[in-house]
């Protein structure tokens, strides 16, 4: 009895909303009945809701203007069958065929907020087939199948649109189960629930296009398996034995392992060639832990306690499908702080909140001032305000079957956001009072994930990765649709936006206590116009021809970096090297980030014609396999500009300061060394500056040669002669027969390790992990305009150097870098 | 001149107190914890000549040359010159042809704890430092480059002219040992 009244509550659910409307029958139609055992029925529907109101703890969400229409008439009926049967095991069967149906949301608010989340809009067809029946358990489970297909979402604000195009979704649930029998405690007292459990939800999604304003930003398309149970309960986020209105969801997911696993972004060239950033081969877990939503009175409340994951990307893909770029794992934990009060929460607001820009630093006001002009409490949009709380992640990045693990990193913090579509087919996201921060303990290099935590993640400032930081950000970003020029319009997204950092700390290279070299007192003013993010193939960068990867052109860009001190030891009391300034200006510089790696090499001489081991007997040959990443750019400084008074607006200079002391004026002010008005050029003796500077680094993990560097014990109390080179003991092989490094080692002669004999092999598979960089700086013309030395009490600097210039570099490194404790 | 570039030397180093010390194994266990990073590898520089000499062609013929590893063309190498006169009215001072590779094992960098040693000192500063572990050997391989006096600071540039006053040629091997170790000594 339990299972029919469910049976018809759902179908109740299902149909609730609509509006019928019964036809006769012709008698040709009728000719064609065949006595089939089942229910057909045809259904036209014509939706039109003024309000649809959910009330949580008097709270009130508010959907307004709900309509469910056909597609090409929004005041006609959208035709729809369903086919039941009843199965020889009981099964109720329904399939569903949906034709062409609009379905469309005027507005979105809270309590009646002045302003809306904005329109949605949502066009779809489908085929769907459902079946359930009850369990012996007094449950119901059933099986799931459909296909979306000529889809497309439309959200506008303030008249303006965002859409996915042309959206296509199949998915299948081979078992699915809906039983009433879960209960929690988490508040101190028992309560009941749905317990809903999917055995192998397999879908797959494409989209034609992400447009803005008619232009594509690029497809994006996917597929993923998953298992999950969810238990939900009513009641949301409340004290412990607090009874209140809302949502509590638990879930444990599993992304099942499938090489079918994978989510792929594709950007079209101007001659229509796909290219696609691709991560697939991917699996993972995830636990969430008291997820809550609930409606408060003036926004939407999401909240967990925790979020514990795994996921593992296995392959992944910059365009260049020959040159993978390695593959990745993560393990996190987002958990609330309670005695620190650091939560993981979310707040949804409609409209814009714009933020207070009075109490804004002067650097950013006026830009902020600018990015929210036009728009007032009424106005359509998105507000977000989120806190975070990722209590421990460990990142791991192979290359090859070379492991290093990024460990120990953890961040906090709290931000508002602001989205909403504008005017010029631009989506505006703006961010203040960005503020938090984050920190990496050290690296682990190896197989083994147990490995001690050792300092090396200063070697991630090559990729402007900094290892802790902490942040009070203030940024306004406008994306358009379409990359650069040279591209063509099929897709790619381009960039304009104003961002400043104050109060800001940056660990360049510390411990896992926190001690090292600081950057403290930072504030950090950038401006960003015309950068175009595209993934294209058969491109120069760097006068080298890439067969594909992710480009990045920045059209201009300009910025201040102020570090009020650089302090060795700790952040607040370490001694200081003084204030550095480093201003910047580029036109046209670019970037580039392609698969693979440095490939084969020779340290210490030149690779021989065929590219299989050194010239001459000098060097040491490395083939460091086809995994891997390059990092290439080009940095076209910029000359100066100044104003009517001398004064520079915009250009490239650095400056330090130090002795700084208390002054006649009043102001504390050092000695100044500065090096002004740097800048790049074609070398021709005039403004011609296409070259730039320009920087190369094939980044891979592969193994490093350690040598001991005097005779004893060394600090981890393993005895060793100078000379002697550090190899790890095996702990076991992988699925490749390679040895797998424990946390153990030795110091063995060096002749025997380089000798070209099995012992020697055997011994070199088993040395450090480290980074190995193969980079290569080169410019053509490199300016300084003048050196100068400025006195606290003076006006003018003296001028040390006239000018400082320096040509046709082209510097190569084959750098190998071990992290050591 | 000298004056001038001592000053600059000077300046660069104001607020920095340099000391070189080789320092045993069982010194190194006193270390308070810091990690670090050990660097292997070569640097080389205009191997096969600069950007000039691959695209220079529009550029009169000065860097219109070839540069393979073993040439001898004086305009294969990097160039840097320094104006320390008084701008337009003097010529400039040139380091020119600047080739060469530069092989090392071993340069360590990590930051650690002074507070004790240094004849009692450690215990005052009582602070971090830098420690630049230099490598064992430092091998050269073909180094080589030309102090000279030029008129203009380009080889291209109109009126250009350039008296070489030395070149340097280095071959071999140099020892390093011990450890650099940077002090900041500003107020905290």
């Amino acid at each position: 009895m339990k299972n029919i009244k469910l049976i018809l509550c759902l179908l109740g659910i299902s149909t609730s909303l609509s509006v019928y409307s019964l036809e006769r029958l012709s008698d040709s139609s009728l000719s064609g009945v065949q006595g089939q055992a089942g229910l057909t029925i045809e259904q036209s529907q014509l939706l039109n809701i003024g309000n649809l109101s959910y009330t949580d703890d008097s709270n009130t969400l508010s959907i307004e203007g709900f309509r469910i229409s056909s597609q090409a008439d929004t005041n006609a009926a959208a035709n729809r069958t369903y086919t039941l049967d009843v199965l020889a095991d009981g099964s109720l069967k329904m399939k569903t065929e949906i034709e062409p149906t609009q379905l469309h949301i005027d507005g979105i608010r809270i309590n009646n907020s002045p302003a809306s989340f904005g329109d949605l809009t949502l066009n779809y067809e489908a085929i769907t087939d459902f079946s359930i029946k009850g369990m012996s358990t007094g449950s119901l489970e059933g099986s799931f199948t459909t296909g979306i297909s000529n889809a497309e979402m439309i959200w506008r604000t303030n008249g303006n649109a965002m859409s996915f195009d042309n959206i296509g979704y199949n998915a299948s649930i081979d078992n699915f189960t809906l039983e009433y029998d879960a209960t929690d405690n988490t508040k101190d007292f028992l309560r009941t629930g749905l317990a809903l459990g999917m055995n192998n939800f397999a879908f797959d999604f494409s989209t034609g296009a992400l447009r803005l304003g008619g232009k594509s930003l690029g497809e994006l398309s996917g597929n993923l398996a998953l298992s999950a149970n969810t238990q939900i309960f009513a009641g949301g986020r409340s004290k412990k034995n607090e009874a209140k209105e809302g949502l509590t969801f638990h879930s444990q997911v599993n992304i099942l392992q499938d090489e079918e696993n994978k989510i792929i972004f594709t950007d079209y060239d101007a001659d229509g060639t796909a290219n696609s950033l691709l991560m697939g081969d991917f699996s993972g877990a995830l636990n969430i832990d008291n997820l809550t939503f609930d409606v408060e009175v003036d926004h939407l409340a999401i909240g967990f306690d925790e979020v514990v994951g795994s996921f593992r990307a296995g392959r992944i893909l910059i365009g260049d499908s020959l040159k993978p770029v390695g593959s990745i794992e993560l393990d996190f934990m987002l958990k609330d702080d309670v005695a620190n009060s650091r939560y993981n929460r979310l707040q949804l607001y409609p409209g814009i909140r714009q933020p207070d820009f009075d109490i804004m630093p002067v650097e950013i006001e006026g830009y902020a001032r600018t990015f929210y002009s036009g728009l007032d409490s009424t106005s359509e949009g998105l507000s977000m305000m989120t806190q975070w709380n990722l209590a421990n992640a460990e990142l791991s990045y192979i290359d090859d079957g070379n492991r290093v693990i990024i460990s120990g990193i953890e961040s906090h913090g709290s931000a508002n956001t602001t989205i909403d579509i504008r005017g010029q087919n631009k989506l505006a996201i703006g961010v203040s009072d960005l503020i938090g921060s984050y920190s990496i303990d050290g690296l682990k290099v190896g197989d083994n994930p147990d490995a001690p935590i050792q300092g090396g993640a200063e070697l991630l400032l090559s990729l402007e990765v900094f290892q802790a930081m902490d942040f009070d950000i203030d940024g306004f970003t406008e994306i358009t649709a379409g990359g650069h020029d040279s591209f063509g319009d099929g897709g790619g997204i381009t960039i304009n936006g104003d961002y400043f950092f104050t109060n800001t700390n940056i660990g360049l290279s510390i411990d896992e206590n926190g001690e090292g070299i600081w950057a403290t007192g930072v504030s950090y003013d950038i401006h960003l116009r015309d950068i175009t993010f595209d993934v294209a193939s058969n491109f120069y960068e760097n006068d080298r021809l890439v067969a594909g990867g992710l480009k990045i052109n920045r059209g201009e860009q300009w910025s201040t970096m102020d570090i009020d001190n650089l302090r060795w030891g700790n952040k607040v009391s370490g001694r200081s090297l003084g204030r550095v300034v480093l201003e910047r200006f580029e036109k046209n510089s670019s970037l580039a980030i392609i698969p693979g790696g440095a490939g084969a090499v020779c340290i210490g001489g030149s690779l021989n014609s065929t590219g299989d081991g050194c010239s001459g007997s000098n060097g040491r040959f490395e083939d460091r396999g086809e995994q891997g990443m390059t990092v290439s750019l080009k940095a076209a400084l910029a000359d100066a500009e100044y104003d009517a008074g001398g004064e520079m607006l915009r250009g490239n200079r650095l400056t330090w300061e130090n002795n700084r002391t208390a002054r006649p004026d009043g102001e504390i002010k050092g000695t100044q060394i500065i090096f002004d008005d740097y800048s790049t050029n074609d070398g021709a003796g005039n403004s011609d500056n296409n070259y730039g500077l320009q920087a190369n680094l094939n980044i891979d993990v592969y193994e490093t040669k350690v040598l001991k560097k005097s005779d004893g014990t060394d600090a981890g109390g393993v005895n060793g002669s100078f000379g002697e080179e550090l190899i790890y003991d095996q702990i076991g092989t992988d699925v490749d027969g390679n040895p797998i490094r424990g946390n153990e080692y030795t110091y063995i002669d060096s002749a025997i390790v380089e000798a070209d004999t099995p012992v020697g092999a055997e011994l070199r598979a088993r040395r450090p992990l480290g980074f190995a960089v193969q980079g290569n700086v080169s410019f053509k013309e490199l300016n300084i305009g003048a050196v100068q030395l400025k006195h606290p009490d003076i006006a003018t600097p003296e001028t040390v150097f006239y000018g400082v210039v320096m040509q046709n570099l082209n510097l190569t490194t084959n750098l190998t870098a071990t992290p050591i404790q | 001149m000298i004056k001038i570039i001592i000053t600059f030397v000077t300046l660069i180093y104001s607020s920095l107190s340099m000391a070189l010390e080789a320092l045993a194994e069982e010194e190194m266990q006193k270390v308070l914890g810091q990690g670090g990073v050990y660097l292997s590898g070569d640097i080389t520089i205009n191997d096969n000549g600069g950007p000039l000499n691959v695209s220079g062609a529009t550029i009169g013929d000065v860097w219109q040359k070839s540069c393979i590893p073993t040439s001898t063309d004086v305009r294969c190498g990097a160039r840097i010159a320094v104006n320390a006169g008084d701008g337009a009215n003097s010529g400039w001072l040139v380091l020119d042809n600047i080739r060469g590779r530069f092989s090392f094992e071993g340069l360590t960098l990590k930051t650690r704890t002074i507070d004790s040693g240094f004849d009692g000192d450690g215990v005052i500063f009582n602070s971090d430092v830098l420690e630049i572990g230099l490598p064992n050997t430092v091998s050269y391989g073909g180094v080589s480059y030309t102090l000279a006096n030029s008129s203009e600071a380009r080889p291209t540039d109109s009126g250009f002219s350039q008296t070489d006053i030395f070149s340097v040629n280095i071959n071999g091997d140099v020892s390093l040992r011990g450890n650099l170790l940077l002090f900041p000594t500003g107020t905290p």
